[in-house]
């Protein structure tokens, strides 16, 4: 056995150098570009002055205003895939029979597979003033003149939900999947109504699967451009647009970094303060004693 | 009287046993199809639809045979004969295979071998490692990319490492880190839930590592290196934002040469090169989902193994 021993922690060793390599080393050169200033027209950066200048700068009404609408379409995006993603994980997991759930999960992930930034011009044609939802919905009575939501944060929004709703529904099928029948008929045979048991043991069992897809959504979606650029135009704008135009237009490294910091920060202060508010709201319907699944399961 | 005891545990054991199998199966064995069950599927339905409405627009629009992709003209194949004489089109696609199968190899070699030393090698620095996957994940994808750009630029001509100058590797580079992080946790995932006893064995029977890791590791870990691999891949074809700060003019993948159409017009080749590359994508899922379900995974541990769990 002591012979087996000898080399294996070794081999994650290219996984390390690698991601120091071109993770932790490109970060860390943005955060001191970010102390750094932009010198002339022609330079993108120079280091001689340390300040925190450019975050003063970062911190400005457009950025902040940009930000706030950032941050709106992320927590709001998320909940939504949340609350939609939920019932559809719960009935792949408990509700429909084993042998048709891998067709389910196939169907949910296919369109995950497919391009991103094609899925979301798909969006721009179906919400299009002239396009077919827009006229259905006209020749239904719904709406009287043509469909106004492309280039609006509401476009925004649908697109976003749009992109990462399988995000949220993969991991919780899989939190939903492990807690299996057996628990469920167990709080029945207790007493447990629906949702009783939905409440106190389906849903605790599974919190590691919720706060996982809340992440998975969460962080991309607030980094994310793309979906802006295509849908948002110009009262879509989200920061991520803002961090690319310092690098790709204005060429000013200094200040595109530190707002690329200040993003990351946001997300992260965000996202704990996501978690506390969930975490309270939670609690009146949390029980006294743990309940937790083998490591096995 | 122990008798007795053992007795009387042995009948109380026969009639739990029994119980359960007087009144449910009757209950069991008719569809219940309750008001909320209903429900259920009827959203879990539209959801699907939801997912699936823009894939369908886009095949649907692929077949346009107007001048703008956003404006429906008529239907035919001539968007698909038009690729043929657009070799940016061509090479945009040809870009984005080579960058996507290379740096699927590249993740998943290192990523499998991260994913088995975390494995079976666990103490303090798999704690230190994880933190630094969790950052990889957990960083947008747009701050990884605006640090890539002045770091490759760096390397490449500041230290004349020219390699770093090369398109593709460019985007190898650009397109390895998610992926690598992606494989590492599921090979982990997948090695965790499976004993070592098959490896001490092959030890206690004196094969030499490197072979205990070629005729068992791996083979054990192979559904989780294959699932990884094709998500790689996926994610490198996927990849828009880190590849538009990366790439080199003349290499220019797939992804971002619709990015700047977007900015200076759709045409109908767009959906149309999609559409085929929709089929590709299809058949290699099939592909793999089927050499999963051969190696005797069930749906659901495939989704599992998909989705890193």
């Amino acid at each position: 056995m002591p012979k087996l021993r000898l080399p294996k922690a070794t081999l994650a060793l290219p996984a390390w150098v690698w991601l120091l390599a071109f993770f932790a080393a490109p970060v860390g050169l943005i955060i001191w570009y970010s102390f750094g200033y932009k010198p002339s027209i022609f330079g993108t950066h120079a280091n001689d002055i340390l300040s925190l200048d450019r975050y003063a700068e970062a911190l400005s009404p457009t950025f902040f205003s940009t930000f706030s609408n950032t941050l709106w379409v992320g927590v709001v995006g998320t909940l939504a895939c949340l609350i939609i993603g939920m019932p559809v994980a719960y009935w792949m997991a408990v509700k429909v029979p084993t042998a048709k759930r891998g067709l389910l999960i196939a169907a949910i992930m296919i369109p995950f597979w497919t391009n991103f930034l094609v899925r979301t011009i798909g969006w721009q044609i179906i919400l299009a003033p002239q396009g077919w939802l827009s006229q259905g919905l006209q020749a239904v009575g719904l709406i009287d003149g043509p469909l106004e939501i492309l280039y609006t944060r509401t476009a925004v929004l649908i697109g976003v939900i749009y992109n990462y709703l399988p995000l949220m529904i993969l991991p919780l099928f899989v939190a939903f999947d492990r807690v299996g029948e057996p628990l469920r008929e167990a709080s029945k045979d207790l007493g447990a109504g629906r949702l009783q048991t939905f409440l106190r043991v389906t849903i605790p069992l599974a919190r590691p699967g919720i706060i996982a897809g809340l992440l998975l959504v969460y962080i991309p979606l607030m980094g994310d451009y793309i979906t802006a650029t295509v849908l948002g135009g110009a009262k879509g704008n989200m920061a991520g647009q803002l961090v690319a135009a310092q690098f790709q237009s204005a060429q000013n490294w200094a200040l595109g970094s530190a707002m690329a910091v200040v993003l990351i920060l946001t997300i992260l202060l965000s996202a704990a303060v996501l978690g506390l508010i969930i975490w309270l709201a939670t609690l009146p319907f949390r029980s006294h004693y743990r309940l937790r699944l083998g490591a096995e399961a | 009287m122990s008798e007795t005891a053992t007795k009387r545990i042995a009948l109380d054991r026969s009639s739990r046993k029994g119980a359960p199998q007087g009144t449910p199966p009757a209950a069991r064995a008719k569809p219940r199809r309750s008001l909320s069950d209903r429900l259920f599927a009827i959203w879990g339905i539209l959801v699907l639809l939801f997912l699936f409405a823009p894939i369908i627009v886009i095949l649907v629009y692929s077949f346009n045979t107007g001048r703008l992709l956003i404006a429906f003209d008529g239907f035919g194949i001539e968007p698909f004969l038009t690729i043929l004489n657009k070799p940016a089109i061509q090479n945009a696609v040809w870009v984005s295979i080579r960058s996507g199968v290379l740096s699927a190899l590249f993740a998943t070699a290192i990523g499998t071998l991260a994913g088995v030393a975390m494995a079976r090698r666990p103490g303090k620095w798999v704690g230190w490692f994880l933190v630094v996957l969790v950052l990889v994940t957990v960083t947008p994808e747009i701050v990884d990319a605006v640090s890539l750009l002045p770091w490759v630029v760096f390397l490449g001509q500041d230290l004349g490492l020219t390699i770093f100058n090369d398109g593709i590797f460019r985007l190898v580079v650009g397109n390895s880190l998610f992926s690598i992080a992606v494989v590492s946790y599921i090979v982990r995932a997948r090695l965790v839930g499976i004993s070592e006893s098959l490896e001490e064995a092959s030890a206690d029977l004196y094969a030499p590592p490197l072979r205990t890791f070629w005729r068992i590791t791996l083979p054990l870990a192979m559904p989780a290196v294959l699932a990884g691999g094709l998500l790689s891949f996926t994610l490198s074809l996927d990849n828009t934002i880190i590849s538009s700060f990366v790439s080199v003019s003349g290499t220019t993948p797939w992804p971002v040469y619709v990015l700047s159409a977007v900015r200076s017009g759709l045409r109908p080749e767009i959906a149309s090169v999609s559409t085929l590359m929709l089929i590709v994508t299809l058949l290699s899922l099939v592909l793999v989902a089927w050499v999963l379900k051969r190696s005797g995974d069930s749906a659901t541990e495939i989704a599992r193994t998909m989705a890193g769990g």
